[in-house]
């Protein structure tokens, strides 16, 4: 049994990579191999949006960075354990920039059955809205199942250190990532938010104003007060419409991304003659 | 000729839930439109899944079902669409509206965002 980490921090021996070893350390005690990847020692060039990965599987146009080195060793582990700092609301940059390359790995949705779990260290409690939705998108992009989350509230550089409940959180984590593996079950272990399917505590509200939907799976559900408390449902029959869902992903690829090929040729003539206008304006 | 056309083309799972001929038929009713519906399925079986190979063919020939709503009152045809989007969700690809003539295109899309997410 392998386990990964994949760590969004730049600073070395910072909170994010101990919080991420002290986890790696738990998966040990259960008998796993672990391996730690801090992403920004590798080059992840930006997405080029050509469009290549949508329409072929496997074909990236960048060729010259460390992206497919970083798919390759997400492919070989068994398990995964997402670390990153919450600096400004989000995750860091280099997360951001990962997503942004996963839609190469589109087309394999639902077809990997691993668990993953995510640390994120932060410094302020109520700036870290965004932290779970990106985490999903990564995982769930990249086929893994979320089975726990943990947000440790701490400022300093390795300050994490003083705080032996947070690290005993890690380690647990890691435990339960190699005991998950091992029993092949993924069942969801952290607090369960309002969205079933991503366990996060966003919802998005429609301009029609009646309808919310979970912002990272796309499912709709409908809010309510019960007994002085917001409540968001979502219809057992909404749930199917999970965009990472294998089928629902399908569909996307191809009824959405394959058939924009012959509106795009059709519309070719049109935009030839409307596009000089920009590339004469303001040229590199 | 009617002033307003449009054409909604839902992909298999863009609709929101079944789009049934008596509930097209009633909304026409209701709203003094025409509303004809065409359902096209070019998707077999494999590896569990419904599937198809979409890249180098047709819009109009991909499986999809088109409803096409038309009519001269531009409220009217603004409410029916309107009920549409709010049972089906709007279709949501950028050619989902492809065969729909201008200025029933116009409102079609206006009313994407409500309905649709945004």
């Amino acid at each position: 049994m392998k386990i990964l980490a994949l760590n969004g921090s730049f600073r070395k021996n910072g909170n994010t990579e101990i919080l991420l070893k002290q986890a790696l350390m738990g998966a040990e005690s259960e008998g796993a191999q672990v391996e730690i990847l801090r992403l920004t020692d590798y080059k992840i060039s930006p997405c080029r949006g050509c469009g290549l990965c949508l329409f072929r599987e496997n074909v990236c146009q960048v060729k010259d960075d460390d992206v497919s080195l970083i798919f390759s060793k997400v492919k070989e582990c068994d398990g995964v354990i997402l670390g990153s700092p919450c600096y400004f609301l989000e995750l860091t940059a280099v997360i951001k920039q990962l997503i942004d390359r996963c839609w190469i790995l589109g087309h394999q949705i639902g077809k990997i059955k691993k668990p993953a779990t995510v640390i994120v260290p932060y410094a302020t409690r109520g700036w870290i809205p965004y932290i779970a939705a990106q985490s999903n998108i990564l995982l769930n992009v990249m086929g893994l199942t979320k089975i726990n989350e943990a947000a440790i509230c701490v400022q300093g550089i390795s300050e994490v250190v003083l705080d032996q409940e947070a690290l005993d959180v890690a380690y647990r984590m890691g435990r339960e990532i190699a005991v998950a593996i091992r029993k092949k079950d993924f069942t969801y272990m952290g607090e369960e938010g309002v969205c079933p399917s991503c366990h996060d505590w966003l919802v998005r509200i429609l301009k029609d104003r009646e309808t919310v939907e979970c912002p990272t799976c796309g499912v709709r559900g409908k809010l309510s007060m019960v007994n002085g408390k917001i409540r968001v449902k979502f219809e057992k029959k909404a749930l199917k419409d999970n965009r990472f869902d294998p089928e629902v992903s399908y569909n996307h690829f191809t009824y959405h991304i394959a058939p924009s090929k012959d509106y795009f040729l059709r519309t070719k003539e049109e935009r030839k003659s409307k596009f000089p206008k920009y590339q004469e304006y303001l040229p590199d | 000729m009617t002033d307003y056309v449009v054409k909604l083309r839902y992909y298999p799972g863009d609709a929101l839930e079944e789009i049934k001929e008596r509930n097209l038929k009633s909304l026409a009713l209701k709203y003094g439109v025409q509303i004809s519906y065409e359902k096209i399925e070019n998707r077999q079986m494999k590896q569990g899944l419904l599937m198809e190979n979409t890249l180098d063919k047709r819009i109009e020939d991909i499986s999809q079902e088109v409803i096409t709503v038309s009519g001269d009152r531009e409220k009217k045809f603004a409410d029916c669409i309107r009920a549409l989007y709010k049972r089906y969700r709007c279709p949501r690809t950028v050619y989902s509206l492809l065969g729909s003539n201008e200025a029933g295109e116009k409102i079609a899309k206006s009313l994407m965002n409500i309905h649709g997410g945004w």
